[in-house]
């Protein structure tokens, strides 16, 4: 158990440190990256992506995936638009749309936990029904509606200089992180990824563990959503796309093992910061579109090869210590 | 269709099973019955598509899914999965359209170098799976963001040049029937010849439990890189079919065929957990998401009833076949 921790944590200081050298690396390139106001947009960026892969670090965790996030995102946007805009008061939209997230996440939890539909396909058809229900609902273009002030403020707003969503996602990260390893529900999620039968052996009621991390993950996405619409000021269909598989991506280059019982959200942090910051780098570079995806693909793997390396060597360090 | 899961089988007994299994039967009665029922409800809602010349052409606008669900196919039996594939399709539909039209000295010969690069990116993703041990979904989600990369490099926009003998190819007709049913049958004879081959029944055994199969002296690495190299070049044919269909190079198609390919697999009813399934069941699937489409236009329902259709036939099709199972699993 303790050698494993030690990997991890391994694997969580290799993934800072690329996304610090990639952060350095344009600091000096570029000083004007290191203003305030620049340092701001990044954060915010982040923060999305870091947002939407909170969910997605506890499914995976959990050894699943969740396929709908991009979807769940646009309909937290646009339900959080449309029904404030039809009268209702913030505070009682964000409520309500918070919930609409639980119920995606339920259902998805549901159908793989009891009728064992395996987590892509459910989550692939569920996030293909409430694209749907987006579609129906007549936003393919966008709602017309500007994003509600509520949602404005905490994607724009700042406190103290520092933007207010950077505040929140690391409120968001330390609680997350102190659940996944203070509490009993992160040790049976860990279980439950690390050996499902050997967690249900063990007395963890699996299903219902697993049902919360896709709820879990319902709720970010919304969240990451609502936030997403303030950003942009408006909200529309496919603005979740880049999260889907931007999400699995920060989850692998943070060093959580995509088969699940492995991993920690200050990784998946730090990979949504890896990814931030080289596009940053890339756009100083103005080499557009095209060397951005690719340079994405090469970090990728070369984000999970050095992990394995990083946790490889916190092993053999611990092993010799032992020794000694 | 059975019989063909059958001969992969690496062992007589489990081909029995396989055979006689209940599951077996009824889940390839489920997909037929439905194929059945949506060609009725298409007839009856635009008596018009019951036309050889009108079912071709919706047929032709399939091919490049019968392919890129084909190549995945080919993944998912190994337990695998390739999200690259709408990279390899992009690949060889920006090159078709930059090296084999009018542009620089371009020739039709080019399309052997082009398939090449396709076959490339599939044995690239083999190798990362294989010797650098990632997993499939990770591999394939790098090298379809590099080569995404790449094929943007090459062509910002929609443009090039296809040759006319490839729009004629897939837009034509031969004998007085249409192109696409001999594309379509070409594609099914490979599938046949492939899973009597060694190649094809490796895959099975691979995918059904790669231990055994290693024990039984099949090479599994050789043989997870030689399905995701064929995986990369049918995607790259289902570009190519693409890049003929709509006579132009598109650097950005591929990622709308990625999870379709994924959905036209499970609806046909190949495992996800591998070496169970097979290309000629995928068809199947992709022809069902063809006709659910072509319902909601006969119909001029909102394009939203057949994104909803497609996703609740996903989980009702795995579900509805799962119930044999879950029954077993309650008592």
């Amino acid at each position: 158990m303790n050698r494993r921790i030690t990997a991890q944590n391994a694997t969580t200081i290799g993934a800072f440190c690329v996304a610090t050298a990639l952060f350095l690396f344009a600091l000096i390139y570029q000083p004007s990256f290191g203003s305030s106001n620049s340092l701001s947009q990044v954060a915010i960026f982040a923060a999305f992506m870091g947002i939407a892969a909170l969910g997605q670090t506890l499914v995976v965790l959990g050894g699943g995936m969740d396929l709908s996030v991009p979807w769940t995102i646009a309909l937290g946007g646009v339900a959080f638009t449309q029904w404030s805009s039809s009268g209702i008061p913030p505070g009682v939209a964000l409520a309500l749309v918070i919930v609409a997230g639980v119920a995606v996440g339920a259902v998805n939890g549901i159908g793989v936990s009891y009728l064992k539909v395996s987590p892509i396909v459910m989550t692939l058809g569920v996030g293909g029904i409430v694209q749907a229900y987006l579609l129906h609902v007549g936003l393919g273009s966008g709602t017309g509606d500007a994003a509600p002030n509520l949602a404005q403020s905490i994607a724009t707003g700042s406190v103290a200089g520092i933007p207010t969503l950077a505040i929140f996602w690391l409120v968001l990260a330390v609680g997350a992180s102190l659940v996944l390893s203070k509490s009993a529900f992160g040790r049976r999620l860990y279980a439950l990824g690390m050996n499902e039968r050997g967690a249900y052996l063990a007395g963890v009621r699996v299903n219902q563990v697993r049902i919360l991390t896709y709820m879990a993950s319902g709720v970010a996405s919304v969240l990451a959503g609502v936030v997403l619409s303030g950003y942009l000021g408006e909200a529309f269909v496919d603005m979740g796309g880049p999260y889907l598989f931007g999400s699995i991506a920060a989850v692998a280059v943070g060093g959580a093992s995509i088969l699940g019982g492995q991993g920690s959200y200050w990784g998946t942090v730090a990979g949504a910061l890896t990814l931030t910051f080289l596009s940053s780098v890339l756009s100083m570079f103005d080499l557009g579109q095209s060397a951005l995806q690719i340079a994405y693909g090469l970090v990728i793997i070369g984000g999970v090869l050095f992990g394995r390396v990083a946790a490889g060597m916190a092993r053999s360090g611990s092993r010799l210590r032992r020794r000694a | 269709m059975s019989s063909i899961v059958g001969q992969a089988a690496p062992e007589g007994s489990k081909m029995a099973v396989l055979l006689k299994g209940s599951r077996g039967w009824r889940a390839h009665s489920l997909v037929i019955g439905l194929l059945v029922i949506l060609v009725l409800l298409n007839g009856f809602a635009d008596p018009g598509l019951v036309d050889m010349f009108q079912a071709g052409l919706l047929l032709q606008t399939a091919l490049p899914l019968v392919f890129v669900a084909f190549a995945q196919t080919l993944a998912v039996l190994t337990r695998g999965m390739d999200l690259s594939v709408g990279a390899s399709m992009a690949m060889v539909s920006v090159l078709t359209a930059t090296w084999m039209g009018g542009f620089d000295g371009g020739s039709s010969w080019h399309l052997l170098p082009i398939l090449g690069i396709a076959l490339g990116i599939g044995l690239l993703n083999g190798v990362l799976i294989c010797i650098l041990r990632l997993p499939p979904i990770i591999a394939t989600l790098a090298t379809w963001s590099v080569f995404n990369g790449v094929a943007i490099g090459l062509l910002e926009q929609d443009g090039g040049e296809v040759p006319t003998w490839l729009t004629n190819l897939v837009t034509g007709e031969s004998f007085g029937i249409p192109n696409s049913y001999f594309i379509l049958a070409v594609a099914l004879i490979i599938w046949y010849q492939l899973s009597r081959g060694r190649l094809g029944r490796s895959i099975f055994a691979v995918g059904g439990d790669p231990e055994r199969a290693a024990l039984n002296g099949i090479n599994v690495k050789r043989t997870l890189i030689a399905t995701y190299g064929l995986c990369g070049l049918i995607a790259g044919i289902g570009g190519l079919m693409l890049a003929g269909a709509t006579s132009t190079g598109q650097p950005t198609a591929g990622d709308a065929y990625i999870l379709p390919s994924v959905t036209a697999v499970v609806i046909g009813g190949t495992s996800l957990m591998g070496g169970r399934g097979g290309v000629g069941l995928t068809i199947l699937g992709v022809l069902i998401l063809t006709l659910v489409n072509s319902l909601v236009q006969a119909l001029s329902l909102e394009a939203w009833v057949g994104v909803l259709l497609t996703s609740v036939l996903l989980v009702a099709v795995v579900v509805v076949r799962a119930i044999p199972d879950l029954i077993k699993g309650r008592a």
